[in-house]
């Protein structure tokens, strides 16, 4: 952490009680410089970790996050703040495993509190051929060294009581893959920490500045034009979760892309009843489920199933959530949405995101998440950090690149095919 | 809504057969799309839409296309 931020610790926050007007901002709302050395176009996690490790990581401290609304504002702000690493594909699981780890730490690693709660991630089969396909991912897993395990109905009981088998449902659940360091992650606190962090180690945090436009010349990027000017940079960032088809656009780069809508709802508070996070396929939807600290029960489904930039919830969205949810849990039938809302997903040909060059040799993408954003987001900023600051991509994200689809090297985690509805 | 299923997006990308299936010009007031009245009478419909307001700008049945 930077000898700049103010560091938290009990003491202090003893003495900011006893002191008027002792907090100060997180960052300060910099106005933007005619040029930096690097500029991040994107205020939300994943620009924000990039920028941050830039500073800490590489000592590149000329750098501007370039927000057009407000830290936070956009996915990280929007997400259903789970966190996990069970994925198939070893290029997956290896860099989802590498998240989760840096989740572990992060709170130290950025002196502030993401209320990492490693509470478990289970993901429900209600057939024995779903309990086939859990075990092949629990192999996998468990193969790359990553904790997984496979419980049958009992055992999945005694997890969690709150699937109580003697409750009459639509659906039999008959076993379940948990991962048990899975959980959740405030993702507020994420976002402001990190913000905190990067503006400490000299990074500029430019809100209300939205870029427009590219400026090149002899084949290479000069700098963006933004909303608030012209500011020159010598590599730019692209991490606009939700709109990097858009930036495939500004640049004249078609994308392997497609921006569909993910929803998200949040019930009145109730007592704690669940204390793991619950994913449930049913039929031909889905549900995910985990219980905040303030007691609403925050769920999602499935994608909205068509290309959206709208970030409007749907009413038959809800129908579905609130369907699946209670056939995974009856008991909470009666409990009532107190909120609901959309985010945008960018959604890869193969479901397995982008981080590579793209255009210009010093103009860099760090995109397509699908809806695997936030839980990526420590080893995201990491990752891209070295390759904008070295030119080449670590190890952990050289399949990210946006080559692979013509070279037939799809990283595509659940078979789908090219259809980014279906990832 | 609830009575249909979006199929795809088409192809709007010239060139080899990689880039037709894989990449996309994404423009965030124009969509060309495959849907499918699924909950209906199953007929399969070219759709433009707006995929910022949801505006459907132009909708069209698929001739000669089994149902």
């Amino acid at each position: 952490m930077s000898p700049l931020a103010p560091h938290y610790s009990a003491l202090s926050l003893l003495r900011a009680r006893l002191t008027p007007n002792h907090w100060k901002p997180l960052w300060q709302r910099a106005r933007p410089r005619e040029e930096y050395d690097v500029v991040v176009v994107g205020g939300g996690g994943h620009g924000l970790a990039t920028a941050y490790h830039l500073a800490r990581d590489h000592g590149i401290r000329r750098v501007a996050v370039l927000e057009k609304s407000v830290v936070g504002y956009g996915n990280v702000g929007r997400n259903t703040t789970i966190v996990r690493s069970n994925y198939l594909l070893p290029e997956n699981h290896y860099f989802y495993e590498d998240a989760l780890r840096r989740y572990e730490t992060l709170s130290r690693d950025l002196n502030y509190n993401v209320m990492y709660s490693p509470r478990g991630v289970v993901d429900l089969a209600n057939s024995d051929d779903e309990m086939v396909a859990l075990a092949r991912r629990g192999n996998a897993m468990r193969l790359a060294g990553i904790d997984a395990e496979l419980l049958d109905r009992r055992g999945l009981v005694r997890y969690a009581p709150v699937l109580d088998p003697y409750l009459p449902r639509r659906y039999p659940i008959v076993g379940g893959l948990v991962q048990r360091r899975g959980g959740t992650v405030r993702h507020d606190a994420v976002a402001w920490g990190y913000a905190r962090a990067a503006a400490a180690c000299g990074v500029d945090i430019v809100e209300r500045c939205e870029v427009v436009g590219l400026r090149t010349a002899a084949g290479v990027a000069t700098g963006v034009e933004t909303t608030r000017g012209y500011i020159r940079a010598g590599r730019i960032v692209f991490a606009v979760a939700g709109h990097t088809g858009q930036i495939g656009t500004m640049l004249g780069v078609p994308l392997p892309v497609e921006t569909h809508l993910l929803q998200a709802m949040v019930t009145e508070p109730v007592k704690p009843i669940l204390d793991t996070v619950l994913i449930y396929m049913y039929g031909h939807a889905e549900v995910y489920m985990a219980q905040s600290d303030r007691g609403g029960l925050v769920m999602g489904g499935t994608l909205d199933g068509f290309p959206s930039y709208a970030r409007e919830p749907l009413w038959h969205r809800v129908e579905e959530v609130v369907q699946g949810a209670v056939a995974m849990l009856p008991q909470v039938a009666g409990i009532r949405i107190l909120r609901h809302w959309a985010g945008t997903n960018d959604q890869t040909m193969d479901g397995s995101p982008l981080i590579d060059r793209i255009g210009y040799d010093n103009v860099f993408l760090n995109g397509g998440w699908c809806y695997g954003g936030f839980k990526a987001i420590p080893a995201s900023g990491a990752a891209c950090a070295k390759l904008v600051a070295t030119g080449s991509a670590p190890d952990l994200i050289r399949s990210f690149n946006l080559g692979r689809f013509a070279s037939g090297r799809v990283l595509d985690e659940k078979g789908a095919g090219p259809f980014p509805v279906r990832q | 809504m609830e009575e249909f299923s979006f199929h795809k997006t088409l192809p709007n990308v010239e060139g080899s057969d990689f880039e037709q299936t894989f990449l996309r010009r994404n423009d965030p007031s124009d969509s060309h799309e495959h849907w499918q009245h699924r909950y209906g009478c199953r007929a399969w419909l070219y759709v433009r839409r707006n995929p910022s307001s949801g505006e459907v700008l132009d909708v069209r049945c698929l001739t000669g296309v089994p149902r």
